[in-house]
């Protein structure tokens, strides 16, 4: 490995792996003494906050412990909400069905994989929760889900049930490029192989959603008349137009993979036309071209911070264009795509303070509150409030500094990393695997 | 001829048309086990007892002083030894036709078929394919396995996911009627892929396992509003894939759902919610992860001996050194806690192609907490329960099938070799 230090983190993290956290007391603390950033109600300079029963009860100085909660001392550090990443696919057994072009019915919500180390890389950047998506290889992917990093606890404990219910579409190259043989021997070429295609296909879709939708109204309409028909059979349940209908019911919202501009325009006309709504566009690279029509349809974008142009759809990307959008009025996440850089979240969500001159609370909101918005968890986490769920990370130092790193996590007021324990732990193992070599066992 | 001389020739062609009915060949042999220690599993131990065997069946089992052995039999003294039903794997991928694919689903598969680099070998679902068809029982396999004292396997079909029905054989030949217990057992799923076409992701592939139980409902409602209108109604389209699930859609027929992980269990038991289904979990080496779950189950558990780590399992993906220790220690365990939490299941041999490893593990199951008396139930009575066998097979009781372990110890210890081995009544020869 080129980089010992990096070499150092990972060995830090597969160690950690095996350590199983203090689920402190029942989800009861008293963090005392730190910068309170609340992202929603402005900053503390030295206050505490008293979680109870993993929801934040109290906000303020000088709070006394009640008997028999755990007090963590943070003075001069900084705590914060949860950070929240819009996009990744994390804590997954898969993140493609990519055999064929339409997969609605193939539910990531239903191959969550607790035991992916993903998910401690996440908390050791102060990460508490995730929109982990289907990936972008089909122009209608599957339906995705929200999970909260709760590292050694059942897959079934981390589902967030309070989140938006959201669909993932994909344009453009990656859905084209899916559609080729790339190895000899491989699937045969799949439709569509073109944007106008990918745009058609959905369409086509949808026109199939709506028909089995009016079958069913047709025979529940029936079923329920005076004079129903002596034969009646219901039409066949067909688990993808189902999630279809959903969204067309309004029952689920659409996040479309989209790099292009006049890509996500044609999206958006799909959307007038069906009549769903799209909680966001991820990647986004050109948004800045159409931030004004993005307003007018209240459509968010996820994106990345700085790392435009690999390839040739993102060749007209600028690092520009979260903190331009931001300052237009549209709603702007900077996610991870990834669970190697879910743990700097922080890092990118800065960019904006450079590129966009956002203020340090802006650029903090990006992997925050907003996120928060766009999956629909915005009452209940986000920000730092009374009577919100205690997820909190606190950091060293401004979460917005080059210097920051995150110290300990915590998910519904338990604590879910701690890098001094995380430390102290991967020390011992090593001294006692020291240990074993020198008295002769293997 | 004379009339006396006709007779007696009219006599003896009816005495030899009898012997035909009754031919030596179909009656197996009468065995009188005597001196040995019987364990019986369904009752308690007898320390000095006699065991009659007769015709592939068990006539009686008692004290040596209170069964008296018949004169046709064939005595065989068994000072020192002990008795034991013959052990059941409750599911197994032995004596196929094709070479057995490697056990753990998808995971496993090469990364370039992953991508997609292979055409499909099998379509994902193939209920109506019986394991029984398949069969090809080889000397070299059955001596294997009737050495390490197993005497009834679940044959099921190995391939795609919806795989097929399986077969309950007794090993005692390698004709596969005489072998036949119970045809069809089970239907058989697997959480895997398929290679190169849909599904090609595991959550294709559970959308794929609901989108066919909905069909068969669908089938299933279809069929019987028809039976109800032969006239007046035009007739559903027959389809081999639908009708092959009826019976376990309508009559509840048992369905085995092979878990390759902790996940997988849930996964499983999510679809039997759903769909009402009769049935069983098998594969299951994490299943102490999920004890919370289970718990709360009454589905039958067919549990693995196989100690290998699946992968992408948190005990294979932080290094060589915690998946050697978690297959020599966590795993082994999973047995014995699952009955320190008071779940009961049957231990199978599932992944496994060798008896003797088989015996090894069942011993190290032993060691990591298992008692020997559950674990000697696990692969007898309650797999027969499991099975729906239990009045023929599982213990040894008067009028149940005659397989049995003659040991020269206490079965499951290290140094116990197994002596005898019978099978459906028969002594076999290695």
């Amino acid at each position: 490995m080129k980089n010992p230090l990096i070499f150092f983190v990972f060995a830090a993290l597969a160690m950690a792996a095996s350590f199983q956290p203090a689920f402190a007391d029942g989800g009861n603390l008293l963090i005392k003494n730190g910068t309170i950033l609340t992202v929603t109600q402005g900053i503390m300079a030295k206050g505490d906050v008293l979680v109870l029963n993993g929801i934040i009860r109290q906000i303020g100085e000088n709070i006394t412990p009640p008997a028999g909660v755990k007090v963590i001392e943070v003075s001069g550090k900084f705590v914060i909400p949860g950070i929240i990443d819009s996009h990744t696919h994390i804590a997954l057994a898969g993140t493609n069905e990519g055999s064929e072009a339409i997969t609605p019915e193939a539910d990531v919500g239903a191959v969550i994989n607790a035991d992916d180390t993903a998910i401690l890389t996440a908390l050791s950047g102060g990460v508490t929760m995730a929109h982990t998506m289907h990936g972008s290889a089909n122009p209608i992917g599957g339906p995705n889900v929200v999970l909260k990093m709760k590292w050694g606890r059942p897959s079934e404990d981390m589902v967030v049930t309070e989140a938006l219910r959201t669909l993932k579409f994909a344009l453009g190259e990656n859905v084209k490029q899916s559609s080729r043989t790339i190895l000899p021997g491989g699937p045969p070429p799949r439709y569509p192989q073109t944007r106008m295609g990918v745009n058609a296909i959905i369409r086509r879709e949808f026109l199939r959603a709506q028909n089995y939708m009016a079958a069913w109204d047709r025979y529940h309409k029936l079923k329920a008349s005076k004079t129903p028909p002596k034969i009646l059979l219901p039409p066949r349940k067909d688990l993808r137009l189902e999630v279809l209908a959903d969204l067309l019911r309004g029952k689920m919202v659409a996040r479309c993979h989209d790099y292009q501009a006049t890509e996500a325009l044609e999206f958006i006309g799909l959307a007038r036309e069906f009549g769903f709504k799209i909680a966001a566009f991820e990647h986004a690279w050109e948004a800045y071209k159409i931030a004004d029509e993005l307003v007018r349809e209240k459509i968010g974008i996820s994106v990345f911070a700085d790392s435009w142009a690999y390839k040739m759809e993102a060749a007209e990307g600028i690092a520009y264009d979260a903190g331009y959008c931001s300052k237009k009025g549209v709603l702007v996440s900077i996610n991870s795509d990834s669970g190697e850089r879910i743990r700097r979240l922080f890092n990118d969500a800065s960019k904006t303070m450079k590129y966009g001159g956002l203020s340090e609370n802006e650029a903090l909101s990006l992997i925050t509150i907003n996120p928060a918005i766009q999956l629909g968890v915005d009452r209940i986490v986000g920000s730092l409030e009374v009577g919100k769920q205690a997820d909190i990370a606190i950091f060293n130092e401004h979460p917005m500094s080059a210097y920051s790193r995150c110290e300990l996590t915590i998910v519904d007021g338990a604590v879910y990393f701690d890098r001094a324990a995380l430390l102290r732990e991967r020390e011992e193992t090593a001294k006692k695997a020291e240990a074993a070599k020198k008295g002769g066992r293997p | 001829m004379p009339k006396g001389a006709r007779l007696f020739f009219m006599l003896t062609i009816l005495a030899l048309g009898a012997l035909a009915w009754n031919t030596p060949a179909d009656v197996g042999p009468t065995y009188a086990i005597r001196n040995a220690k019987i364990v019986p599993v369904a009752g308690p131990v007898i320390e000095k007892g006699i065991l009659i065997i007769r015709d592939g069946l068990i006539e009686s089992v008692g004290p040596s002083d209170k069964i008296a052995i018949p004169e046709d039999a064939e005595v065989i003294e068994a000072a020192g030894m002990a008795a034991y039903p013959g052990l059941i794997s409750a599911h197994t991928n032995l004596l196929l036709e094709e070479p057995a694919a490697p056990a753990g689903g998808a995971s496993q598969a090469p990364l370039i078929t992953l991508m997609g680099g292979a055409q499909p070998s099998t379509p994902p679902g193939t209920p109506e394919v019986l394991a029984f068809g398949l069969l090809k029982p080889k000397k070299s396999v059955l001596d294997n396995f009737l050495k390490a004292g197993f005497t009834t396997v679940l044959v099921a079909p190995n391939r795609g996911i919806i795989q097929g029905q399986s077969v309950v054989v007794n090993l005692n030949g390698e004709d596969p009627e005489p072998m036949v217990v119970k045809s069809p057992a089970a239907l058989h799923i697997n959480f895997t892929t398929n290679r190169g076409g849909y599904p090609s992701s595991l959550m294709g592939t559970i959308a794929y396992i609901r989108q066919g139980f909905l069909d068969a409902e669908d089938y299933a409602l279809a069929q019987a509003v028809y039976a109800k209108n032969l006239k007046g109604m035009k007739r559903p389209v027959f389809d081999p894939f639908l009708e092959a699930l009826l019976p376990y859609i309508r009559e509840k027929k048992p369905v085995v759902f092979q878990c390759n992980n902790a996940e997988d269990i849930k996964r499983a038991l999510k679809i039997v919610d759903e769909f009402k289904l009769n049935a069983m979990l098998s594969h299951l080496n994490e299943a102490w992860r999920d004890a919370f779950v289970l718990k709360k189950t009454p589905i039958p558990l067919l549990v693995t001996l196989d100690f290998r780590p699946p992968s992408g399992s948190s005990f294979v993906n932080q290094g060589e050194d915690l998946r050697k220790k978690a297959e020599a220690e966590t795993y082994p365990a999973n047995a014995g806690n699952l009955a320190k939490d008071g779940i009961s299941f049957a231990l199978t041999t599932f992944g496994l192609n060798d008896g003797s490893t088989a015996l090894k593990n069942i011993q190290g199951a032993i060691k990591a907490g298992l008692s020997k008396e559950l674990a000697l139930k696990a692969l007898t009575l309650l797999p027969a329960q499991y099975l729906g066998l239990a009045a023929q097979l599982g213990s040894l009781e008067p009028g149940k099938i005659a397989n049995l372990i003659l040991a020269k110890g206490e079965l499951f210890d290290e140094k116990t070799k197994i002596d005898k081995v019978f099978v459906d009544g028969v002594q076999w020869k290695f």
